[in-house]
């Protein structure tokens, strides 16, 4: 190429680069002011597997604190590249009632491109994953739920252990029934 | 509440029938045939552990491989074909293989030695017709709990959710935690080696698994029974495939004890 | 004539053809179009905010395999511009140079495809976890398209391995053809997985209409300048046979007539791509130059018959009908940049330059003619070019001898030892544009010759026939 050639080749490389890079940045930005916490009263039936109920919970829109981006682009999951939702940070203090909605996680890169999930809690417990900007899987649209951690004894979900009345553990035999927990359960009338 | 319990396939089921049904409370609305209906409610909890029995007796003659006239344990031993099995079995069959096909192999109906073992859906599949009997009857407020299998429907009392607890392996009078279940997860499975000593075929390599226990909470009762044996089965992949494509939670145990969990069962989870 | 003895300074810029800015500038804006075009799609990507997204090493594996297949396709698509026989790109370049591009762009398609692939499979790998090979098939089972992909892949390796130097020449030419035409097959075969996997180019978005209309303007290109335009020009012109004139031991002047010739625009020096309709001859394309001066009714190609298939040429009956494809080529007047003109022909290369001289444009005394041989018999066209040269008042000159064994000159051993070069031979050699017909390493040598007499690249014509 002649030096005229390849300077203006040059030149419109770069601001086209340029350009595509300024307009990149800023679909990112708008992207994440989108993604504030929106509370519904109801689940929105979500496309993916698992009948779409509304929850019981039609109390308080209690929409509070857990945001569910932060400044920067990624959530809560250590490799935001893993399928992973948005999880709610529980970085935020927990309210008094517990929290009901639907709440829009930022977008995060996964193979499959980006997604955007939505999660849905009704009384403190995650009862659905949808996945709201997934394209292409041949049409299907795929269940992201979260993913399994490590997680101490004392971490768990026990705060209603006074309410038991059925208890799941591996399958007892008719003997093993009579020196369990349920059976405990069954006759104490819980 | 009281618990109506009854033997069978080996284990004890345990039905509850929630207290907003019963004591009279008016629930089909609109009839004006309020007598009628009090009386109706106060004898629901007979016909209810009738209707789940029956269920049970029936799923259990046909598949119980303990039984050795079944029809099952009649096929394991060449007494009749597959082919000529009854349309029940067959169909039973064919719900086992779409699950082997789902979980790419690893929850299979076709054991090691080459005997035909339903167990892993049949006692989901009986609890989910239990249910749906007992929805038949119009009763909307139960727990039907077999052999640490659990499936429920609506509140176990008024604005108080069904809570299932999770037993600790290590030992059988502790929890591990207890999940309220709110609709629409509604179903509860455990698989692990604590009690009966059943022996988990493990594909791929065999070996022991790494979990000695494995719950899953989610929407319905075949689902997470599959994906409870699949899980314990399949180790560390099959946790993750599951959790991947399925709507579920699910709290295992490892061999040395700790725990692993996915976020839903966090305490604190806002 | 001036009587001042004292040294002029002959360092006069040579004046420029006015055909030369012209065809300089379409050139150069043909170049920069085909960079700018690379840059697109990079800034597509950016513009999605691929860039932005990258937070991990799985995920900045992944951008790079989507970027390194964005560049691997946009080369792709280049190519086949370049192969597709535009008329801008023949005046702009000459369709050999472009051909010389084509070639050399094959490589580093290829590679940046393969990375395109490999880095995907590990990005993908890294998030899954799964193996490289693992996250191969589950790639091929699970995502859209991708069998399809795969065979994209698979093609144009296929493809590039045959056209490697070493493997090109075991096969003849018209079966490495055909395998060739495959990379048609593997560009079309991948785009389902384009548009389907990843959401680069999803469904609405601006950037997959510029894609697709990418797609569309390359194959629109290649449908009607590849295709149409040979096909109706050919039945237009109804070319036939009309005499083979013996010129020497197997070389044949072919003369045919047809109509409507003018609308071909064909110059001197220029070559078309011939097929002629006859048993043992109808399945191979020849590229020949024109050995005079196109009219409006008849054209003319000399021949020598070498190679299996040259040799039945000699023998076409009159009155085959021929079809083609062309005119191509810059080896013509068009190029000219400067006043005086060289023209240099060894061997059956002496066709174009035959051409050539009949209507080049140079004032009497301007133009010089060389004809290399090893003998002086084993020259063809002689008494035509003494004609011409005769008529229009240039020089001819033969070079006849053998060159020295060892030696890798252009000239006859005896020549390179009296120190003779071009510019020995030629007066005023800067003021002239040089053009050069012959075999490969004899050109090449001629051409390093006229560089080093100072001679700039632009003045400097020849043209290769090994594409």
């Amino acid at each position: 190429m002649r030096a005229r050639a390849v300077s203006l080749a040059t030149l419109a490389s770069l601001s086209v680069l340029a350009v595509g890079w300024q307009v990149g940045a800023q679909a990112n930005a708008s992207m994440q002011a989108l993604s504030a916490p929106q509370a519904a009263p109801a689940t929105i039936p979500a496309p993916s597997a698992g009948p779409a109920t509304p929850t019981p919970a039609a109390s308080a829109p209690a929409v509070s604190g857990p945001a569910t981006t932060s400044a920067g682009s990624t959530t809560t999951v250590p490799t935001a590249a893993a399928p992973a939702p948005a999880a709610p940070a529980p970085a935020a203090p927990a309210p008094a009632a517990r929290p009901t909605g639907t709440f829009t996680g930022s977008s995060v890169q996964t193979r499959f491109g980006p997604v955007q999930v939505s999660v849905t809690i009704a009384n403190g417990t995650i009862t659905e994953v949808t996945a709201l900007q997934l394209t292409n899987d041949g049409g299907r649209s795929v269940a992201i739920s979260a993913q399994a951690a490590p997680i101490l004894r004392s971490e768990v979900l026990s705060a209603q252990s006074a309410k038991v009345s059925n208890v799941s553990g591996a399958t007892y035999t008719t003997r093993g029934y009579l020196t369990s927990l349920q059976a405990a359960l069954d006759t104490a009338g819980f | 509440m009281d618990a109506q319990t009854f033997e069978t396939m080996g284990t004890v089921v345990s039905l509850r029938i929630g207290s907003t049904a019963r004591g009279g409370a008016m629930r089909d609305g609109g009839l004006g045939d309020g007598g009628t209906r009090a009386v109706t409610e106060a004898a629901a909890p007979d016909a209810a552990l009738a209707a789940v029995r029956t269920v049970f007796t029936r799923w259990d003659e046909r598949f119980s491989l303990y039984r050795p006239d079944s029809e099952i344990s009649r096929i394991a031993r060449g007494d009749i074909r597959l082919t000529q099995a009854s349309a029940e079995l067959r169909d039973c069959y064919a719900i086992a293989l779409d699950w082997r096909d789902r979980t790419d192999g690893v929850f299979t109906p076709h054991r090691a030695d080459g005997v035909l073992d339903l167990s892993g859906v049949v006692k989901s599949l009986a609890i989910a017709e239990a249910g749906e009997a007992l929805r038949g009857l119009g009763l909307s407020e139960w727990s039907v709990n077999a052999g640490g299998d659990l499936l429920v429907s609506g509140d176990q009392s008024p604005g108080q959710d069904w809570v299932a607890g999770i037993v600790d392996p290590a030992s059988r009078h502790e929890l591990l935690a207890s999940v309220p279940l709110v609709a629409p997860v509604r179903a509860v499975a455990t698989s692990g080696s604590a009690e009966r000593g059943e022996h988990i075929w493990t594909s791929a390599g065999g070996g022991p698994s790494p979990y000695r226990q494995v719950s899953v909470i989610g929407l319905d009762i075949v689902t997470v029974d599959v994906l409870a044996t699949t899980i314990i089965a399949g180790g560390e992949a099959a946790l993750g495939r599951s959790i991947e494509t399925f709507p579920i939670e699910v709290l295992a145990v490892l061999r040395d004890g700790s725990l692993v969990a996915t976020a839903g069962l966090r305490s604190g989870q806002s | 004539m001036s009587l001042d003895t004292r040294a002029r300074p002959h360092q006069a810029r040579p004046r420029i053809h006015p055909n030369y800015p012209r065809r300089m500038r379409l050139a150069d804006s043909l170049q920069i179009l085909a960079v700018v075009s690379v840059a697109l799609v990079v800034a597509v990507f950016l513009a999605d905010g691929g860039a932005a997204r990258i937070s991990t090493p799985a995920d900045a594996i992944t951008a790079l395999g989507i970027v390194t297949g964005l560049v691997g396709t946009d080369l792709l698509l280049v190519m086949m511009l370049l192969a597709a026989r535009l008329p801008a790109i023949d005046r702009a370049f000459g369709h050999d140079s472009a051909m010389a591009l084509h070639q050399s762009l094959g490589k580093p398609a290829l590679y940046l495809i393969l990375a395109h692939a490999v880095l995907l499979t590990i990005g993908y790998a890294l998030v899954q976890p799964a193996g490289f090979f693992d996250e191969v098939w589950i790639m091929f089972s699970s995502l859209p398209d991708m069998p399809l992909a795969f065979l994209g892949l698979g093609l144009l390796i296929a493809v590039v391995v045959t056209s490697l130097v070493i493997v090109r020449h075991k096969f003849r030419y018209e079966v490495w053809h055909l395998v060739h035409l495959l990379s048609y097959v593997a560009v079309l075969v991948a785009i389902p997985h384009q548009l389907s996997v990843g959401t680069l180019f999803r469904e609405g978005s601006l950037q997959r209409y510029y894609w697709l209309a990418l797609y569309a303007g390359v194959a629109g290109s290649i449908i009607l300048f590849r295709f149409i335009v040979p096909i109706v020009r050919s039945l237009r012109a109804r070319l036939t046979v009309v005499g083979v004139d013996q010129e020497a031991r197997g070389v044949v002047s072919i003369r045919l007539s047809g109509r409507q010739l003018r609308s071909l625009r064909a110059k001197s020096g220029q070559f078309f791509i011939w097929r002629f309709w006859t048993p043992g001859l109808w399945w191979q394309a020849h590229p020949f130059s024109l050995s005079a001066a196109p009219t409006g009714s008849s054209l003319r190609i000399t021949v020598r018959g070498l190679g299996d298939a040259s040799s039945t040429l000699p023998r076409v009956p009159v009155g085959t009908r021929v079809s083609f494809e062309g005119p191509y080529g810059l080896f013509t007047d068009f190029a000219r940049t400067s006043p005086r003109i060289v023209l240099i022909a060894a061997g059956i290369g002496v066709a174009p330059i035959r051409s050539l001289l009949e209507t080049a444009t140079f004032a009497p005394g301007q133009a010089t003619v060389l004809l290399r041989s090893s003998t002086v018999d084993d020259t063809y066209l002689v008494d035509e070019l003494a004609a011409l040269c005769r008529a229009r008042g240039a020089e001819l000159r033969i070079i006849a001898g053998k060159r020295a064994p060892g030696t890798s000159s252009w000239l006859p051993g005896d020549a390179v030892q009296a120190r003779i070069t071009l510019a020995t031979l030629v007066p005023k050699l800067r003021e002239a544009d040089v053009y050069i017909c012959g075999p490969r390493k004899w050109t090449d040598e001629v051409v390093r010759d006229a560089r080093s007499a100072g001679l700039p690249t632009r003045q400097i014509h020849f043209e290769r026939f090994d594409w």
